[in-house]
């Protein structure tokens, strides 16, 4: 009996000074933003919570470890710089968020995915695994569990404009009933439809295509769900050829992918309004009695 | 909105008087100069125009409530333009160049949503332009709004308000500009929503030699910065970022038409200066220090090719790296390599024109997983066989691969169109006919991601074009119909199009009319027939040898068909364009 009782006693003494913080991922987004630096700006991509009593003065750091999915480690973080936490006096979790976990300022990666990350911002796509553990801020010894979780990156791709292709001359007869628009989808496939907004922006003689594009209303703003096709009647009348400016009727178009929230399926590439890069066609109303684009 | 009206024909009265009067000087001036002919040189040359155009546009729709259809232009708005260029001597030319509108209309762009401009974001919103640009010799002072391309790699798309030089010795290449492209903007939550934006300047700077003609070789830098503290509060989706490029520029042209363009760049980006900074990425100090968002990356491009009087050939590779952004190009699309080989041949005594283009884009270059491949064919075969007949054949391939993640299936798009267009012309004594067809086949074939299905959109259009060309008389009109059927699987849309347009002079040709009447009969699926009728009209009146008063009026009236509810539903817009343009001329003078 007494050395079952010394027993039990060995363990909870062992126990208590082991394992005195334990984390636990509230939140982890599967497929965070590819952008990791945009982790910290987003509170759903990471909250850990950090319960128990810490040593030294409740206090620890985190010890992350960014994997590959067969275990190789591709970046950790220099416990030297990271910061110290203190747990909550009055036993209430210690919240923590990517900021906290990932100080991407003290992670150290390694060989390619260093390169990646210095020309990106990104990793290659692919699946990942983030681990973090406490540790005592002195000797780095672990204070707890490790935690893991998986992740998937992936780059986002706008849709490229397909058709009217850039610079198309288009006959102002067929232009005048329909006009089809055609562009690829986001890559990769999203967790819900994807909400294409097209916009067809009109380029007046004395504006420049972008000019046009940031400045004037648009004659064209649809929203199409989940389809890459657009068939436009624009019902207009082109105005006639520029004699004084010797433009052609331009245009200019692009699309805007919005996610089910209706936000810009990617604000951290690009122009961040989601918008791909536009492109022109015109429109040739004298096609037929004398064929100019000086444009 | 009276007021507008009011406002605005008080606008026109003024430009009106105010250019007649200006007329008046001209002539009184004309005669004065005559006279004194012999005993003063005139040096002053005035080019370029002025002008002002009204546009109004009016939307009805019923039954009333229904808000299904939207406008599409603003209700009022005053353009103007004040483009003139006086030429002091050989040496010493002043162009300005202004350009602006009354009410902000934008809907794209760091001034989304904007109603009440303040005076600095009246001056930097890019639908208005003041610039001034003095030039004594080599050497151009860049006063007000400035769309300034140094290259296709570092700066070109965004007009900067601000104070620059161009200077050009001899072969010398000198360029600095700096400004502010974008002011400040406060998110609004609406409605409507104002998205926001920081404060962002911008420094450019170009050096080399140039030789028209010959060669180029340059330098160039370009920087933006937002002032994070410029909004408050500041824009929801919006970082403040902060970027420069420098990239080297050489092209070179050979005598027998040969050519070779070439340019390298290397961006480093900060997309959020709020991130920490960074000692383990790199910095390119001092122009830039590196945050935990900052990225590096590479870009570059090479063309090379002949030019001659029947036949071209060029190759051109672009790529842009993953990273790779400026400012100077906000809606860049990088990561992604593109190579094309571009022909054209005259032939057949210039009779047979052939242009012709084959590429491929690879799109997610360094990411093997959802690498995206694009083939793209362009084939445009125009031969005038006789003085009756011609022929125009065009063929366009715009093909579109990527893998997509978890699905089973990656992601095809095909794109693939063909054109024929006949045209026949038969000339009588007083008349000449012009009978012109086309036909165009567009198919466009999509994957499934998740069952591997290909499900194909056909699309036939078929036009005809009858033109009488009335030797004789000051008339021309035109008629055409077309027929155009879409088919995808649960949707068939059919339109036929009637239009009729008739162009002529009058008022001792000092006035162009054009009327056009069009009206298009439209079916989807099993509904009910849809109908559209336009009718629009151009009246440009030369009131005097410089003054022009041109006027554009359209109406559209749309019924849909039974596919939308409420039935019956159905709409007019109108649009009135209205504006005087007065032309300085002064060669007269000299």
């Amino acid at each position: 009996m007494k050395k079952l009782i010394a027993s039990i006693a060995a363990i909870f003494i062992v126990t208590t000074t082991m394992a005195q913080v334990k984390f636990n991922f509230a939140i982890l987004n599967t497929q965070p933003p590819a952008q990791l630096s945009e982790w910290g700006n987003r509170r759903d991509v990471l909250t850990l919570l950090a319960t128990g009593q810490g040593a030294a003065g409740n206090q620890f750091k985190i010890k992350t470890e960014i994997k590959t999915t067969d275990g190789t480690v591709i970046a950790s973080a220099d416990l030297a710089k990271t910061p110290v936490f203190s747990l909550n006096s009055t036993g209430a979790p210690l919240i923590l968020v990517a900021n906290d976990v990932m100080p991407l300022e003290f992670m150290v990666f390694t060989g390619k995915y260093k390169t990646s990350l210095q020309r990106t911002g990104k990793l290659p796509a692919g699946n990942y695994i983030i681990c973090a553990r406490p540790v005592n801020i002195t000797d780095y010894t672990p204070l707890g569990e490790e935690q893991c979780k998986n992740f998937y990156l992936a780059t986002t791709q706008l849709p490229i404009l397909m058709k009217p292709y850039n610079e198309e001359v288009m006959d102002a007869k067929k232009a005048q009933t329909a006009i089809i628009f055609r562009w690829s989808p986001v890559v990769p496939t999203q967790p819900s439809p994807v909400t294409y907004r097209i916009q067809v922006f009109e380029v007046l003689p004395t504006q420049s295509p972008l000019q046009a594009l940031r400045s004037n209303q648009p004659l064209l703003d649809k929203e199409i769900v989940a389809a890459t096709q657009y068939i436009w009647q624009p019902q207009l009348t082109f105005m006639p050829y520029d004699n004084e400016t010797k433009k052609l009727p331009t245009f200019i178009w692009t699309i805007q992918s919005l996610d089910a929230t209706h936000n810009p399926v990617t604000q951290t590439d690009g122009n961040g309004e989601g918008r791909s890069e536009p492109i022109l066609f015109f429109i040739n109303p004298d096609k037929d009695r004398k064929p100019k684009k000086d444009n | 909105m009276i007021k507008k009206i009011i406002a605005c024909s008080f606008f026109l009265c003024t430009f009106v008087a105010t250019a007649s009067a200006q007329e008046t000087t001209d002539s009184l001036l004309d005669k004065l100069k005559d006279k004194a002919k012999e005993k003063v040189k005139e040096k002053l040359n005035i080019s370029g125009t002025m002008g002002i155009t009204y546009e109004g546009y009016g939307l009805s729709r019923s039954p009333s409530g229904w808000t299904g259809y939207q406008p599409r232009r603003p209700w009022n708005q005053v353009r103007f333009i004040f483009t003139p260029t006086f030429k002091f001597s050989k040496n010493f030319s002043l162009p300005f160049n202004f350009n602006f509108a009354a009410i902000p209309t934008n809907f794209a762009g760091p001034y989304a949503g904007i109603k009440k401009p303040s005076f600095g974001q009246f001056i930097t919103n890019p639908m208005n332009s003041f610039g001034i640009n003095p030039k004594y010799k080599w050497a151009e002072l860049q006063l007000g709004t400035q769309y300034l391309k140094y290259s296709d790699l570092s700066t070109g798309d965004i007009g900067i308000f601000g104070i620059g030089v161009d200077l050009r010795p001899k072969t010398f290449l000198f360029k600095f500009f700096t400004g502010i492209s974008q002011q400040g903007i406060n998110y609004v939550a609406g409605p409507p929503v104002v998205t926001g934006a920081y404060k962002r300047k911008n420094w450019m700077a170009q050096i080399g030699t140039e030789k028209e003609g010959k060669y180029l070789f340059a330098l160039n830098i370009a920087k933006g910065k937002d002032v994070p503290t410029s909004a408050a509060p500041p824009p929801l989706t919006i970082r403040p970022q902060e970027g420069v490029v420098i990239s080297l520029v050489s092209d070179v042209y050979v005598e027998n038409g040969i050519y070779f363009k070439a340019e390298g760049a290397q961006s480093t980006f900060t997309k959020d200066v709020a991130t920490p900074l960074s000692p383990v990425l790199k910095s390119l100090k001092p122009f830039i220090e590196a945050h935990t968002s900052t990225l590096t990356d590479y870009a570059g491009q090479v063309a090379v090719g002949k030019k001659g009087k029947k036949f071209d050939l060029g190759v051109m590779v672009k790529y842009l790296g993953a990273g790779f952004q400026t400012i100077g190009y906000p809606f860049l699309q990088s990561d992604k390599l593109d190579y094309t080989l571009n022909t054209r041949i005259n032939a057949w005594k210039n009779k047979m024109n052939i242009v012709a283009s084959l590429g491929q884009r690879v799109n997610n270059v360094n990411n093997t997983a959802l690498k995206a491949k694009q083939f793209i064919g362009n084939l445009n075969w125009f031969t005038q066989f006789s003085d009756k007949f011609s022929l125009n054949v065009n063929y366009n391939n715009f093909g579109f691969q990527a893998a997509s993640s978890f699905n089973p299936y990656g992601i095809k798009n095909v794109s693939n169109d063909l054109g024929i267009n006949p045209t026949f012309t038969f000339t009588g004594k007083k008349i000449i006919h012009l009978i012109s067809m086309s036909y165009n086949y567009s198919k466009y074939d999509e994957r499934d991601v998740l069952t591997g299905l290909t499900t194909s959109n056909n699309t036939h259009t078929a036009l005809l074009t009858y033109v009488p060309t009335y030797l004789e008389k000051e008339i021309a009109p035109d008629f055409s119909i077309l027929y155009f059927y879409n088919d995808v699987p649960g949707a068939k849309i059919t339109l036929a199009t009637l239009s009729a347009a008739l162009s002529m002079q009058a008022v001792k040709k000092k006035m162009r009319l054009r009327g056009q009447l069009q009206y298009t009969l439209g079916k989807l699926n099993s509904f009910s027939n849809s109908n559209n009728l336009i009718a629009s009209c151009n009246i440009d009146y030369k009131l005097t040898k410089k003054l022009t008063w041109a006027t554009f009026l359209t109406t559209n009236y749309y019924k849909y068909g039974n596919e939308i509810i409420p039935n019956g539903a159905n709409y007019t817009e109108t649009t009135c364009r209205t504006g005087f343009q007065y032309r300085f001329d002064t060669k007269k003078q000299k």
